[in-house]
């Protein structure tokens, strides 16, 4: 993280739902602000520049979509959505929009501050300009196109790399299918899931230690694809916390 | 009345009453006629002859007659009077039945309101009695039928013993046909019918008829049937306005049970997502992470917490496919992804099973609404983690089979009975042997084959039987497009 303390705004009318998310960020280094409204959201967006902003979708005044769309109007803050129903439809309409990433309720502090972590990485990419991505044990110079594996160099082909790249340049966050199809392929290709599922699949091949058991480009069913920071499984993600950083 | 017509004649002058002799004394046989009937009125046409003879023929005051064609007046007069009564009676009994029938429709007109007012099968039971007592002026008593084929008898009055009798022995023979029995005791006549409505007999009907003539108990037998069978009419329009008044009902609590379950869902999802928030919280606490009981109690409100939300997660669920809210959004999706996010879900409920895994190289891929296939195949490992013992395999198998693409599950649980195979997809089925010992609602395997079938594929349950393990399959329609030749495209 560029700063010592980056600031949060946590945009939820759940009093219960902004202490735990208070506690959990405070814990990992974050400072708080709460809202309670979409209105307050925003005007405290706009007057005290948050790092990051958690949105929850079912605001007593307003929309989620609809606050996102204003935020959007003239910040880039990273937004992160917590939705209760898990629509894969409504998850696509609010990436669209410019949302950085989601969880779904109920859902567990890690999986938050991973999220979040991620994105605020993504934010300050620019000021860091570190063209090594890491995600476990992989490693994507973005610039010189190497792709290591436990320090070992891997070949891809250029497709296959080119997915890679746009996972590795959000690593940590979600990727539409919409947006790898558009950057991947061309022309009426760009239609065709089914031939990002098969370059997926040959790309576990090359990345994962279990190719049907992917723990480092995994899936989110409906919506995209998501390169994880760490190798984890699924039980410690919903335990352990990363470490403050 | 001849006597009268008679004064009133002898009154005016000879001639006129002479002319006027025949048209006169039709009066009283039309009048015997229809108010008494035809032997009052043959018995006026004699009476009017005689009296004609006597007063007004010459010579008076004898029934002789001077006038060959007075003789032939007389007969031809007799004649007429005879086929007027005749008629007129017939008018009178005529019009007796009618207003008789009449005033049966009115009776029958009331029991069926007073049988559309019936709740409960008591209510129906006084109803038919009371009618058939008022109708018919005579003792009846109905025996309802129990579900267990006895005759129950109603508390209106006793049964002489030899149609106790006979009704037992009709529930025992199972002829419903009606019979009569003559009560020795009082020497009255009872008829025993059988009331039934479209489907099922309802009961029996003792009726007394009382003694008589052979004819006059026929008749009274006949009406009692001519009223049964108007009542087994209703019975009939009743059974069906009680199927409809059923399914009305059944509606309503259906749509208040969707309106419940998705308060339900919205009510406890917020409150579950604070506690399994907080518990994540807490459960990075190096203070808490170092004592082991504090980390194993927050470790239990994790796990309940995502028991209840798997719990939450299915009402949803089944609320969804009742509200008819599911339309598939189909996506090509690799079978691979939908059983590792399935079990992925799944993960607390199933750490206490070995999972094997295998999947077939070159699996096409599925057009599928991944979110829904996952969690049908999740309710199927679910039920399968469920219904087999702790440390049992789950062997998890997908499969490309003539162009389809077949996920199973096979467990070593406690397997199904045919009889139990019969009533699987059925919302809320519960089989009996496990109602008390494994918790749930009997929405899993409903959901999931509702989901399947929106898209497109079908699960099979097979069991080769009790306590020998369950295997399910899902079948989804595959792409017809080779993967290996879709890899070739795809990275052109």
């Amino acid at each position: 993280m560029s700063k010592s303390s980056n600031v949060v705004l946590l945009i939820d009318d759940e009093p219960k739902i902004r202490r735990f998310l208070r506690a959990g960020f405070e814990m990992h280094g974050f400072s708080v602000l709460e809202a309670e409204s979409a209105t307050d959201g925003l005007k405290a967006a706009m007057f005290s520049a948050p790092d990051l902003v958690i949105l929850d979708l079912a605001l007593p005044d307003l929309h989620g979509k609809e606050v996102l769309e204003r935020l959007r109007s003239w910040s880039n803050v990273p937004v992160i959505i917590l939705s209760v129903v898990s629509s894969e439809e409504e998850k696509v309409r609010l990436l669209r929009a410019g949302a950085d990433d989601y969880v779904v309720k109920p859902f567990g502090m890690a999986e938050l501050l991973a999220r979040s972590d991620a994105a605020l990485r993504r934010y300050f990419k620019s000021e860091t300009e570190n063209p090594v991505v890491t995600a476990g044990p992989l490693s994507i110079d973005l610039v010189s196109r190497m792709v290591l594996l436990n320090d070992r160099p891997i070949s891809l082909t250029r497709k296959e790399y080119r997915l890679l790249h746009i996972l590795a340049t959000h690593v940590g966050l979600v990727v539409t299918h919409d947006q790898l199809l558009k950057e991947i392929w061309t022309g009426n290709q760009r239609d065709n899931i089914q031939y990002l599922r098969i370059l997926v699949r040959k790309l576990r091949q090359k990345i994962e230690t279990d190719p049907n058991d992917p723990r480092l480009l995994v899936t989110e069913s409906g919506v995209g694809y998501r390169l994880k920071t760490r190798l984890e499984t699924s039980a410690e993600d919903e335990k352990a916390l990363p470490d403050p950083s | 009345m001849v006597g009268v017509v008679s004064a009133v004649l002898f009154w005016l002058d000879q001639a006129t009453a002479v002319d006027l002799v025949p048209i006169a004394y039709l009066l009283p046989v039309v009048i015997a006629a229809t108010q008494w009937g035809i032997w009052p009125a043959t018995v006026a046409s004699i009476a009017s002859v005689a009296a004609a003879d006597f007063l007004f023929f010459p010579p008076i005051y004898s029934f002789e007659l001077d006038n060959p064609h007075e003789v032939i007046d007389l007969l031809l007069f007799l004649v007429v009077a005879l086929v007027s009564s005749n008629l007129a009676s017939r008018l009178r009994q005529e019009a007796e039945r009618l207003r008789r029938r009449e005033q049966e429709m009115q009776h029958l007109y009331e029991f069926s309101r007073r049988l559309a007012a019936c709740f409960s099968v008591a209510d129906l039971i006084s109803a038919i009695q009371n009618y058939l007592s008022y109708a018919l002026g005579q003792q009846a008593l109905f025996l309802a039928a129990k579900s267990d084929g006895h005759l129950e008898l109603s508390d209106s009055g006793p049964l002489p013993p030899a149609v106790h009798q006979s009704v037992a022995s009709m529930v025992a023979n199972g002829d419903m046909t009606s019979c009569n029995i003559v009560d020795e005791a009082t020497y009255h006549c009872w008829v025993l019918e059988a009331v039934r409505s479209q489907t099922a007999v309802l009961g029996v009907v003792a009726v007394n008829i009382g003694d008589g003539t052979h004819e006059a108990l026929e008749s009274r037998k006949h009406r009692v049937k001519d009223i049964l069978e108007e009542t087994s009419l209703t019975f009939q329009r009743l059974d069906l306005a009680r199927a409809m008044e059923d399914a009305r009902l059944h509606l309503q609590a259906q749509l208040l049970q969707d309106a419940f379950h998705g308060m339900l869902a919205h009510e406890l999802y917020s409150p579950l997502a604070a506690i399994r928030g907080s518990a994540s919280v807490l459960d990075s606490i190096p203070m808490i992470q170092s004592d082991d009981r504090t980390r194993s109690l927050v470790e239990a409100i994790s796990d309940q917490a995502a028991h209840l939300g798997g719990f939450i997660h299915n009402i949803l669920n089944a609320t969804r496919v009742t509200a008819g809210g599911i339309s598939p959004r189909l996506e090509w999706a690799d079978p691979r992804d939908v059983v590792k996010a399935a079990i992925t879900a799944r993960g607390r409920r199933l750490t206490a099973h070995k999972l094997v895994v295998a999947f077939s190289e070159n699996l096409p891929l599925i057009n599928v609404d991944s979110g829904l296939v996952e969690e049908a195949f999740g309710q199927l490992l679910e039920n399968a983690a469920k219904y087999s013992p702790s440390g049992s395999t789950i062997s998890i198998d997908a499969r490309a089979e003539h162009g389809s693409v077949v996920l199973s599950i096979a467990d070593q649980g406690v397997g199904i009975t045919p009889d139990e195979r019969r009533h699987l997809g059925r919302r809320s089925f519960r089989s009996q042997r496990h109602q008390a010992t494994i918790p749930g609602a009997g929405l899993g395997f409903w959901i999931a084959s509702t989901f399947v079938k929106t898209n497109g594929g079908t699960i099979d349950i097979s069991s080769p039987g009790r306590g020998k393990g369950t295997t399910a399959c899902i079948t989804l329609p595959g792409s017809c497009v080779e993967a290996s030749e879709l890899a070739d495209l795809s990275d052109e």
